[in-house]
């Protein structure tokens, strides 16, 4: 993973900044503030440089830094837009905001999807799935069998690819969460409102 | 139509089966008599096209009903034999049953005996009992789905399959084009989400009504007139109605869901256990009497909502994988925004099974002086019986199926103080130890510790 040493020193965001994002997000001036100071309390946590690291995002989540969970590092890939190893500022507000609860449900499947799409493919995958699958139980301490694991894989895969070509794609995805809706609980946010 | 019929004649369907008449045109498409190729086994065959499933949706939860009724076999449900599909249809291969529709059976004779009425009953709960130990639940029970076979036993039809019916659009209204919201339950008028099991038992007794008395129990001049009624709970039952049978379809025509009777009570309930033979039939509705030993008093006057209700079975929701992952706790953004004891959720997953959960919970609330209060779509509700700070400290405890013997519970805050529901979880989950497998993100908190 890479820590970027970016030796750019991020001070609170200059009001254009701010408007700017305020003007391109859910969130109103004053939300975006708000957020700087939570961005800037995570983000000199750790390493001090005014950017979020995984280390620190991890920190953040689980008060712990070290802890490894795959979801964790899905959500801190899709929040780091750049792709450079960290989350800036206008990153983390620009991600946050598909958490708010008045962004529309599309834009929660959406990003979602993403979430899930591991490798990127513009689909979902069987091993995608299966993967994510064992991942959840291995963090809920939970063994079962392989045998147990594959049916419950099956059935939800079967029951997501709606034309069975072996992959579940956006629409299929849309289908899917608008069906089970509980499916999407965690990508709202009352703290953000 | 007789077109349709002409051509669809003697075709063979997916090399497998001889199509044969049109047996009906129901809700959801045609019926074909066929038969299979392979057996020779006289089967019916539904077909839908494909567009229409997919634009009223075909929802998860009814594709696990539909993928459970493949493997159920029940004397009283129409055997599902198997579904197939082709790029534009979807075929429901059935068993094919003779004896015709018991609405016919009761549209000639004007309405049954109770003795009549009292086997149908019993064999359309046995059925509907089974298939919601399956986990699976019809949502369009009516006397047109209650079909005979050649020995006048009663074969449940569609059951899994309600949502596929085209007069169920997305607004959760129901609009039967037969005109029949008769045997829908209050609160499937009322609101969008409601439990399967509970509904079904309400159209029981819409049935059960309509058996004995050949008519409906709730009909009004206009279709809210009707609903105001169906949502009252305003019947009135006809003065041949043994008093037996009265009480108990007051236990089943509660408007309030959490309240009415579930199958085990129905079970219970004396008419059903002995039939019509002994009992008094009596002029009109009487009050609450305690005649029987083991069932609550219940005619005639409703019980308010009180709080204790201890309605069982307590129907558990199956997670799909998807729902599995999304209670990971990296998802869980909360704790970028609150400290950790101000979170309102836990969760702990347990190797131990639904009702011996249900069961502990029940112990530890009863330990801790707390009050239950059980609903039916698997979540105990618990309350602090003295007002904090803040009112009563109330919380759900919500169990999830991941199989059958692995669950999560989820336990929430839903009021009261914070900080007295963090005291009240101190004391909650020691006393919980036997069923917790693991507290979901705190096993590594413990290590570093």
């Amino acid at each position: 993973m890479g820590c970027a040493s970016s030796k750019q020193f991020k001070r609170a965001p200059r009001h254009g900044d701010a408007a700017l994002l305020a003007k391109e997000t859910t969130f109103s001036l004053d939300e975006v503030k708000a957020l700087y100071e939570l961005f800037e309390k995570i983000s000199y946590s750790i390493f001090k440089d005014g950017l979020i690291h995984k280390e620190e995002f991890q920190l953040a989540l689980f008060r712990n830094s070290n802890r490894k969970n795959l979801f964790a590092d899905r959500i801190f890939d899709l929040f780091d837009m750049k792709r450079n190893g960290v989350i800036e500022f206008d990153e983390f507000v620009r991600s946050l905001q598909f958490f708010h609860p008045d962004t529309p449900m599309a834009d929660k499947i959406a990003f979602a999807f993403r979430l899930y799409d591991l490798r990127g493919t513009g689909s979902i995958e069987r091993e995608e799935l299966k993967e994510m699958v064992l991942a959840i139980l291995n963090e809920s301490d939970l063994l079962l069998s392989d045998d147990a694991v594959e049916q419950m894989v099956d059935q939800t895969f079967k029951e997501a690819d709606l034309n069975g070509d072996g992959r579940i794609d956006p629409d299929e995805w849309k289908a899917f969460t608008s069906m089970n809706p509980a499916l999407l609980k965690y990508m709202t946010l009352p703290y953000l409102k | 139509m007789q077109l349709e019929v002409m051509a669809n004649r003697g075709k063979i369907l997916m090399e497998r089966y001889e199509l044969g008449r049109l047996l009906g045109k129901g809700t959801f498409g045609k019926v074909h008599y066929a038969r299979s190729l392979e057996s020779n086994r006289s089967v019916a065959i539904k077909m839908l096209d494909k567009e229409k499933v997919l634009k009223v949706g075909l929802s998860e939860q009814i594709r696990r009903e539909v993928t459970t009724m493949r493997l159920v076999a029940h004397k009283n449900i129409v055997q599902l034999h198997e579904v197939m599909a082709t790029r534009n249809k979807i075929y429901f291969v059935m068993e094919y049953v003779k004896g015709g529709e018991l609405f016919d059976k009761v549209a000639k004779s004007g309405k049954l005996t109770e003795g009549a009425a009292h086997k149908y009953f019993q064999q359309l709960i046995s059925a509907v009992d089974y298939c919601h130990s399956q986990g699976v639940y019809h949502r369009d029970l009516k006397l047109e789905n209650l079909l005979l076979d050649e020995n006048e036993n009663l074969k449940v039809s569609d059951f899994g399959l309600s949502a596929l019916s085209e007069s169920k659009r997305q607004d959760g209204l129901l609009h039967t084009t037969c005109g029949t919201p008769a045997y829908v339950a209050p609160e499937v008028i009322s609101k969008t989400g409601y439990d399967g099991a509970k509904s079904d038992i309400w159209s029981c007794g819409v049935i059960l009504f309509v058996l004995v008395a050949g008519y409906l129990p709730f009909h009004g001049s206009n279709l809210m007139d009707m609903y105001r009624k169906i949502e009252q709970g305003d019947f009135r039952c006809p003065s041949w109605f043994s008093h037996k049978l009265q009480k108990l379809l007051f236990k089943i025509l509660d408007p309030n869901p959490s309240t009415r009777a579930s199958i085990q009570k129905i079970k219970e309930s004396t008419w059903f256990r002995k039939g019509p033979r002994g009992t008094l039939a009596v002029k009109e509705r009487t009050p609450s009497e305690n005649v029987t030993t083991n069932a609550p008093p219940t005619a005639g006057v409703r019980p308010r909502k009180n709080t204790h209700e201890d309605v069982k079975p307590l129907m558990v929701t199956n997670l799909n994988a998807f729902e599995i992952i999304s209670f990971s706790t990296g998802f869980d953004l909360s704790g970028l925004f609150i400290r950790e004891e101000c979170r309102k959720e836990t969760r702990f997953t347990s190797d131990k099974p639904a009702s011996a959960i249900i069961s502990k919970l029940e112990y530890v609330a009863k330990a801790l002086n707390l009050r239950v209060r059980k609903k039916d779509n698997g979540v105990v509700k618990m309350q602090a019986r003295k007002e904090g700070r803040n009112g009563a400290v109330q919380l759900d405890m919500e169990i999830f199926e991941i199989t059958p013997s692995h669950h999560l519970i989820e336990m929430k805050q839903t009021s009261g103080d914070p900080l007295e529901y963090r005291e009240l979880l101190e004391d909650i989950r020691p006393a919980l130890k036997d069923i917790v497998w693991a507290w979901h993100g705190d096993d590594h908190h413990q290590q570093l510790e």
